[in-house]
């Protein structure tokens, strides 16, 4: 369960996020949208500590990322908008040091980069150093480490930018398996049919306010009206 | 020639909004740096005028002499100007991504090239320059130079004896990087490094100083006479020996040589400038394809260095956190060729120091003479400490870089890596100031209470500058570069290191007075009375412990800033 309480975060007068107050259940795929520079990624920097809030807290599984980071970054998994890797380590390498981060032994980061190899299909080029992969490639290094932990919440910054298709459609069918295994994840993205296809209930953020909030109707994805509320809510 | 000027305004518009930041911390930033780099300027001023002073009115050398080993002064000076150069135009002519960007534009190579080489040139040689000035005001100012004097100087000599100096160092680069694609980038780099070592070394045997000093001591006192029929033929083509022929005919009331030897220094940068145009234009993109695909290509079927123990997966006695941390910070350091091939440099120029020691003869009869040997030997330890820690210690923070996301949304605390990075530097730098301490001290003197100083003070020495440069390394980190030579030559690099030598020279000036006494006692009576060595340690360990508590602090506080 993520929470946000009156979170807020000012670069001098300029207030990137405002006063905004949230609530994500376990098992809940939450689509956070918003136009450039709406404030997504300073919340979501906000959330993983990269940040510290101007005012408000943030609650990862009842823990405060600020007053106790350990056992809030414990719970969550991070997969950044630019997947930025170590160049001259392997993506072996980077899975155990992420292993290492999380206080993992190496048996078990063996275990379980074994398992997800095939999951992500990266063990053609996971023994590679970072230097010579693509994007696509360091995108499914960065999901893999995100997961290696087995986390109860995944925060997710633009997943699908520079996917291939294939690619795209594995890390679609991953995140959704994974939530109906109980996995709480927040998502923040430009694409509105991933939103559709996914996401559980969304949030639109406008200058640093949440202007709008939406639970998917079961039947009717979002009514078939998302991109028209979108456009009509951020222009 | 108009998107040359655009290029160049922008870059000159950035420059000076990250200069004149209008914030509290810019701006304190800014002072900090001017009092400084000032603070530093005046004291090479005071240097430079009172070793001349001291040369020719104290040890009477004569002229020719002093001009002679001016000379070698400039040769090194232009031999690091060079090398400077050289190591920085990597990063910004090959590296960069304007320059990838740029070259997708309709900007010629030239241009690129031209605009590269001045970014370049003023990056790598500002603090250089700074020296070279603040040295010519300090000898201008004992033969009462008139200021236009010291105008021409600066621009019709010291900024074409440099120019040269960047051009030479950006064109043989470009040579090597064609043949780097041949050969390889590690033999590349033996050879570089080969290649200067001869350089400095042939210098050095052909001038022979001490067969010069014995020479023009035979004709003493006339010692100021020209004895340029002792002067090496091939000297007289080095810029080093047209700059300093210029100041000795300039004091010697000879204009029209002086003016020979501008003349000479000022045409060949011409030369020279039209030359890199005509390889830049021929050679710069084809040079800048053979580095990228190096950088490709070094991929598949590399042979990488492995050490089993430290393969990430193997078990080890460490916690997982530090564990993980300590082998990525090794893996990085060992596949970087810039840095184990500075480490190298490093411990070459180690030995070179060790073995010069084991001819020096400093025992001494005056008390204060032993005291300022001792001294001399434990600052330029000193400022070996510094330069090391500088070079590896000032960029750790920064070069957690782009990826500093991975620790800093994970479990790890941030505090716990600031101490990981606290030991990972002062170990290593603790045994090699020990090393280096007591083998020169017990080289110079076999007294066991003063290698008992020298170790203690090393001590403290060694962890107050680890302190200082992690500290300064983690408020002036810059995320943003990769490179870790521009990281630690950077502004908040230069300020870190005229800090550091602040402290050594306070360190220093505890360490005189005891010194002084103590050898005087030992002359007059032949004791040792080991609280008179004790008192000045303590009192280094005092300094060194406060600069370790506030540097740390700094450290600790900025390492939690936003990311």
């Amino acid at each position: 369960m993520i929470e946000l309480r009156n979170l807020t975060k000012k670069f001098g007068s300029f207030a990137a996020v405002n006063d905004i107050s949230l609530t994500v259940p376990s098992g809940q795929f939450f689509g956070f949208l918003g136009p450039n520079g709406a404030g997504k990624t300073t919340t979501i920097k906000m959330m993983t500590g990269l940040y510290a809030p101007t005012a408000g807290q943030c609650f990862i599984n009842g823990f405060d990322i600020q007053k106790q980071p350990y056992h809030a970054k414990l719970q969550f998994g991070y997969v950044p908008d630019q997947p930025y890797l170590y160049e001259r380590l392997s993506g072996r390498e980077f899975l155990y040091f992420v292993g290492g981060l999380f206080n993992m032994s190496s048996d078990d980061v063996r275990k379980k980069v074994e398992a997800l190899l095939d999951m992500f299909e990266i063990g053609a080029f996971v023994d590679k150093r970072a230097e010579e992969y693509s994007q696509g490639m360091r995108q499914r290094i960065v999901l893999t480490a995100a997961l290696l932990h087995d986390p109860k919440v995944l925060i997710i910054d633009e997943p699908i930018v520079g996917l291939d298709p294939r690619s795209a459609r594995l890390v679609k069918d991953t995140l959704k398996a994974k939530t109906l295994e109980g996995l709480t994840v927040f998502m923040s993205t430009h694409l509105l049919e991933i939103v559709e296809e996914l996401c559980d209930r969304i949030a639109i953020i406008k200058d640093g306010r949440i202007i709008h909030e939406e639970l998917q109707n079961e039947q009717k994805r979002f009514n078939g009206q998302l991109e028209a509320m979108f456009l009509e809510l951020t222009k | 020639m108009r998107e040359l000027l655009l290029i160049l305004n922008l870059k000159a518009h950035g420059f000076l909004k990250s200069v004149f930041t209008p914030t509290w911390q810019g701006l304190f930033k800014n002072l900090s740096s001017v009092a400084i780099f000032g603070g530093f300027a005046v004291g090479v001023f005071f240097i430079s005028k009172a070793s001349t002073l001291y040369l020719l009115q104290e040890a009477h050398i004569g002229q020719f002499l002093f001009h002679r080993f001016l000379s070698m002064l400039l040769y090194v000076f232009f031999v690091t100007v060079n090398l400077g150069n050289m190591i920085v135009c990597y990063a910004t002519l090959y590296r960069s991504q304007e320059v990838s960007f740029l070259m997708a534009m309709p900007v010629t190579h030239a241009k690129i090239f031209l605009i590269k080489f001045v970014d370049n040139f003023f990056y790598s040689s500002t603090t250089l320059s700074l020296v070279g000035i603040a040295m010519l005001l300090g000898y201008g100012s004992c033969f009462n130079f008139p200021w236009y004097h010291y105008v021409a100087t600066i621009f019709l000599v010291l900024l074409p004896f440099m120019l040269i100096a960047g051009i030479v160092a950006v064109m043989v680069l470009m040579l090597l990087i064609k043949i780097s694609a041949r050969i390889g980038i590690r033999w590349l780099l033996g050879i570089i490094v080969t290649l200067y070592l001869s350089i400095i070394y042939v210098y050095f045997k052909v001038t022979n100083p001490i067969e010069l000093v014995n020479e023009v001591m035979k004709h003493y006192p006339d010692v100021n006479e020209y004895f340029g029929y002792l002067d090496p033929p091939f000297v007289r083509y080095l810029p080093n020996h047209w700059v300093t022929e210029y100041f000795y005919w300039s004091i010697n009331g000879d204009p029209t040589r002086a003016i020979a030897n501008v003349s000479l220094l000022f045409f060949t940068m011409l030369g020279l400038i039209v030359v890199a145009a005509i390889v830049g234009r021929r050679y710069y993109y084809e040079s800048w394809l053979a580095a990228s695909d190096a950088l490709v290509m070094r991929g598949p079927g590399r042979k990488s260095i492995r050490f089993r123990l430290f393969e990430f997966g193997r078990k080890s006695f460490l916690r997982p956190q530090n564990d993980a941390v300590v082998k990525r910070d090794l893996w990085l350091f060992l596949r970087e060729p810039s840095q184990w091939l500075h480490l190298v440099l490093m411990v070459v120029l180690i030995l070179i120091f060790l073995i010069s020691m084991t001819s020096l003869e400093l025992r001494l009869s005056q008390p204060l003479l032993q005291a300022v040997s001792f001294l001399v030997v434990f600052l330029f330890n000193g400022f070996l400490i510094a330069s090391i820690a500088l070079r590896f210690v000032f960029p750790s923070v920064s070069l957690e870089g782009d990826t500093f996301w991975v620790v800093r949304t994970s479990p790890y605390r941030l505090n716990d890596l600031y101490w990981q990075k606290f030991r990972f530097s002062f170990l290593p730098l603790l045994l090699v100031s020990e090393f280096l301490s007591i083998a020169s001290i017990g080289m110079m003197r076999r007294d066991p209470q003063l290698i008992v100083l020298a170790a203690v003070s090393t001590g403290f020495v060694a962890a107050a500058l680890t302190s200082m440069n992690l500290g300064a390394g983690t408020y002036f980190a810059v995320f943003k570069e990769k490179n870790p030579i521009r990281v630690a030559s950077s502004q908040g690099a230069s300020v870190t290191f005229l800090i550091s030598m602040v402290y050594l020279t306070v360190v220093v000036i505890i360490l005189i007075v005891p010194l002084n006494n103590y050898f005087e006692r030992l002359m007059r009576f032949g004791d040792q009375p080991f609280s008179w060595i004790l008192f000045p340690a303590v009192g280094v360990g005092v300094v060194s412990l406060l600069c370790v508590a506030i540097s740390t602090g700094l450290g600790l506080k900025f390492i939690h800033r936003d990311y």
